[in-house]
């Protein structure tokens, strides 16, 4: 707790374990990963507990974070600038990510190779059909886009009812895109081991899928934020993070849809 | 011996860099549909084979003849 005054609005935090006990956690999961693909003995295992301590770690991290900022008052303004800075650079280095995913998809499927008989798709290839599923998929995506919009806006007038309906709509939205998903993976034609078609496929979308879950989470922690009074109409930005992180979600399923979906049968 | 004319396959432009396969490809897949489209004894499909038989690696034409008599060619030649 602070006990003098600072001439600065900055927060320098107090010593914590997180960082030391997340960077572990990940380096048991790496580590084990290798193993459990290479059938190392305990590879499975390890892995398992990586992924727990990972998951732990970050929790209870950004359980201080919340700490001090909602019940200890260090987020001054300045403060808050820094984190939603630093949390938009964090989506910019995400995005590099899918852009690795649509090179490597632009790669296979701009030229396709003589071994693919210079098709794309190639043939044999049962492309789903963009118009069914994935297409409620995207209008599901887009209207949770407009609730939590809307979720945001009635925080920041101090209607507290319509946030939290809004909130619950997007991640009532957000689990029925996620399952929508799940059955066209049950009854897809082709599986990530057919040709580099699957491969691009299921890599793009299935990481797009794990982001989805992780922003459902997201949102679903600023509702439980929002129930329990963490917020005020100005200061919010656990809850500005997870929406800019939704929206980044949002665009690129868009874009998985413009080009795997629709461009690429 | 002046009198045997010895050529190869002249300049595409649609494939000007050292890398030919994807010509051999094109010449390959362009007779036979020429053959469907116009038959066996249409004069010019004879360049496109010409072109294929010299651009191509033995072991493609043979995979892809052994394809195309198991109906499996990965790329359509007929219409």
């Amino acid at each position: 707790m602070q006990k003098t005054i600072q001439s600065h609005p900055f927060h320098l935090v107090e010593p914590s374990p997180w960082p030391l006990a997340a960077s572990l956690a990940l380096l048991t999961t790496t580590l084990s990963g290798v193993m459990y693909f290479n059938n190392y003995a305990n590879g499975g295992l390890l892995l398992t507990l990586g992924l727990i301590s990972t998951v732990l770690s970050m929790s209870l991290w950004f359980r201080d974070i919340i700490i001090e900022g909602t019940f200890q008052g260090s987020h001054t303004s300045k403060v808050q600038q820094g984190l939603t800075l630093g949390f938009i650079l964090f989506v910019i280095s995400e995005v590099f990510f899918f852009i690795s995913l649509f090179w490597a998809f632009f790669h296979s499927a701009l030229s396709p190779t003589v071994e693919l008989g210079c098709m794309w798709p190639p043939a044999g290839i049962q492309v789903m059909n963009p118009w069914e599923v994935p297409l409620l998929n995207t209008v599901l995506l887009l209207s949770s886009g407009a609730t939590v919009t809307l979720a945001h806006h009635g925080l920041i007038q101090g209607n507290r009812k319509f946030t939290i309906y809004g909130l619950i709509a997007t991640i009532i939205l957000a689990i029925l895109f996620t399952g929508f998903q799940g059955f066209e993976y049950i009854n897809a034609p082709f599986t990530i081991a057919d040709s580099v078609y699957g491969s691009t496929f299921y890599f793009t979308t299935g990481f797009h899928g794990f982001h989805v879950l992780i922003g459902t989470i997201f949102i679903a922690v600023g509702l439980y934020r929002v129930i329990n009074y963490h917020f005020t109409d100005f200061h919010h930005v656990g809850l500005e993070a997870a929406i800019i992180y939704w929206h980044f979600v949002d665009i690129v399923w868009l874009l998985v849809f413009i080009f795997f979906y629709y461009w690429g049968s | 011996m002046s009198d045997i004319e010895i050529k190869t396959t002249p300049f595409d432009a649609r494939f000007p860099n050292t890398n030919q396969s994807k010509h051999c490809w094109q010449s390959y897949s362009d007779y036979f549909k020429c053959i469907n489209a116009r038959g066996e004894d249409f004069a010019p499909c004879k360049d496109f084979k010409k072109a294929y038989q010299s651009l191509c690696p033995a072991d493609w034409v043979g995979k892809w003849d052994e394809q195309r008599e198991e109906g499996t060619l990965p790329f359509k030649v007929t219409v």
